[in-house]
């Protein structure tokens, strides 16, 4: 038995502009990739940096002394790259329930990022100092 | 016409609402009070920019119960989150069906009997 | 009237008897239509059987005490989606709600939420239905199921079933939908999903498009409270995510085909 092959007619197809092709939105898979990376680098962090320290944090020359790994720099740089950009990403998901405008939702957009990088500069900043590059 | 949408009472509104919609509200909360923490963190690092003085004054500060407290809050929003972002990883991408409910008691088990555990070990070091 | 307490006969127990009927206060939100202020009305109602429904309690309060009340209803076997409500704070149809499984006490009734109220316990389902037509034009086609049957007299063509009844429960029920009206909501993107799980000689290119979009099926929080309202268990919060892997699978093949071509081109 033949099936008949209906064409399909989408009469609102063309209120959904904003759902056209290239502007899929993959902030959703972005949120669980960076979700699963935090989650893993959160617990190197709590377990290396809290829970295996006698009094749960280190005093300043302790910490010093820690910060000269470049292992240790860059895990926690890593975390905070990424748990930051999935904060912010979280944050971006909860405004954008409130419905706003498409102009809105870019403005929204563009200062989440700024103040990502902001976030991640001032990390390197602090490493800097505290390890002693400059 | 009366627009009945409630706003934001409608996401955190917890009446009426199945596991699935209190997972969402928890999961909203400890996300942004755990962004709120990660800036209230950054923030205190500060201290170690200004030289050992400032920062061994915050260490000593930092073993008073009230802060540990805070710890342990802080402890049991970062399980409930993660465990419950492995739930809706697992979900969404089709990974789980069906089993949103039963993965949730699980998860959020494990999540209390860790945070408990953490908090005896932060009370006990204190 | 506002409060009303209408103790009809049969509920006044006879002296030294036990009452054989019970009664329960059912609490109704009252919206007047001229826009006025919205207010609760307190009605006790002579409960007459364990199988007495909400819906039977509303239409005794408009027969019996005030037939100025709006509730809308056809079927009284959850077939029509037409008597959605807020009984007690869930998102129920009143035909097939009986007072017998709800909690001691006073029974409240209000009208979904996140659709506009047009009086009292009614809804304007308008929008529910825009947004379903371009997904639900293709859900009404010939099937295949029913190959050489014929359809009734007076009926053009034979019609597809779906489990959806277009009650908008769902809608109610959704957080999300309760500060944003332009997502597309669980009922769409749940038909979305039976076109492109049944596509049945259609192309749902188009309908994939559409739930791709910015309001589509990426902004469901996975609350799954639409799949806990619905009355039909057409599961519009699994359908969602059914959506989610497909349009996955469609944009990594995209990408995939692009790869493939440009290393073809550079060859």
């Amino acid at each position: 038995m033949t099936v008949p092959s209906i064409p399909l007619r989408l009469p609102g197809a063309a209120d959904h502009a904003r759902g056209e092709a290239g502007a899929h939105d993959w902030s959703w898979v972005w949120q669980a990739v960076s979700g699963i990376v935090v989650l893993g680098l959160v617990t190197v962090h709590m377990v290396a940096q809290h829970f295996v320290v006698p009094e749960g944090l280190r005093d300043f020359a302790a910490v010093v002394a820690w910060l000269s790994s470049p292992v240790v720099i860059v895990v926690e740089l890593a975390f905070l790259v990424s748990v930051a950009w999935h904060g912010l990403l979280g944050l971006r998901a909860v405004l954008f329930d409130f419905g706003f405008s498409p102009r809105t939702e870019r403005w929204i957009t563009r200062t989440l990022v700024a103040i990502w990088i902001v976030t991640v500069g001032y990390g390197l900043w602090l490493t800097s100092v505290i390890a002693g590059w400059t | 016409m009366m627009n009945e949408r409630r706003g934001v009472a409608g996401w955190f509104d917890p009446r009426g609402r199945r596991l699935g919609g209190l997972a969402f509200i928890v999961n909203r909360l400890s996300g942004l009070g755990v962004l709120v923490y990660l800036y209230l963190h950054l923030l205190i690092l500060t201290q170690l920019a200004r030289g050992p003085v400032a920062w061994d004054a915050f260490v000593a500060f930092a073993g008073s119960p009230v802060v540990l407290a805070f710890d342990v809050l802080l402890l049991a929003g970062l399980l409930v989150h993660g465990l419950n972002g492995v739930r809706l990883a697992l979900l969404g991408f089709g990974v789980v069906t069906g089993r949103g409910t039963a993965l949730f008691v699980a998860l959020m088990t494990g999540a209390v009997l860790i945070a408990a555990v953490g908090a005896l070990r932060l009370f006990e070091v204190a | 009237m506002a409060t009303l307490v209408d103790r009809p006969p049969e509920a006044v127990p006879a002296p030294g008897a036990a009452p054989v009927t019970a009664t329960r206060v059912v609490r109704v939100r009252r919206t007047p239509r001229d826009g006025g202020a919205a207010r609760w009305d307190r009605v006790e109602v002579p409960v007459s059987s364990s199988r007495m429904t909400v819906l039977d309690a509303l239409t005794w309060i408009r027969s019996r005490v005030d037939p100025t009340l709006d509730v809308r209803h056809s079927c009284f076997h959850a077939s029509c989606g037409t008597c959605g409500l807020r009984v007690d704070g869930r998102d129920v149809l009143a035909c097939v709600t009986r007072l017998d499984d709800l909690r001691e006490g006073e029974v409240s009734v209000e009208p979904l939420r996140n659709q506009p109220v047009v009086s009292d316990l009614v809804v304007d389902l308008e929008a529910l239905y825009e947004a379903l037509e371009p997904m639900a034009v293709p859900l009404v086609r010939s099937s295949t199921l029913v190959a050489g049957g014929r359809p009734a007299e007076g009926v053009p063509a034979l019609g597809r079933f779906e489990d959806c009844i277009e009650c908008g429960l769902c809608i109610s029920a959704c957080p999300i939908e309760a500060t944003d009206a332009a997502y597309e909501g669980p009922a769409v993107l749940g038909a979305a999903w039976r076109v492109i799980d049944e596509p049945r000689g259609t192309d749902p290119a188009s309908a994939l498009a559409i739930v791709d979009g910015d309001q589509g099926a990426w902004r469901c929080h996975l609350a799954f409270e639409c799949s806990e309202a619905c009355p039909s268990e057409a599961e519009p919060g699994e359908h969602i995510l059914h959506l989610r892997r497909g349009l996955l699978r469609r944009r990594v093949a995209a990408i995939l085909r692009r790869r493939g071509t440009h290393e073809g081109s550079g060859r």
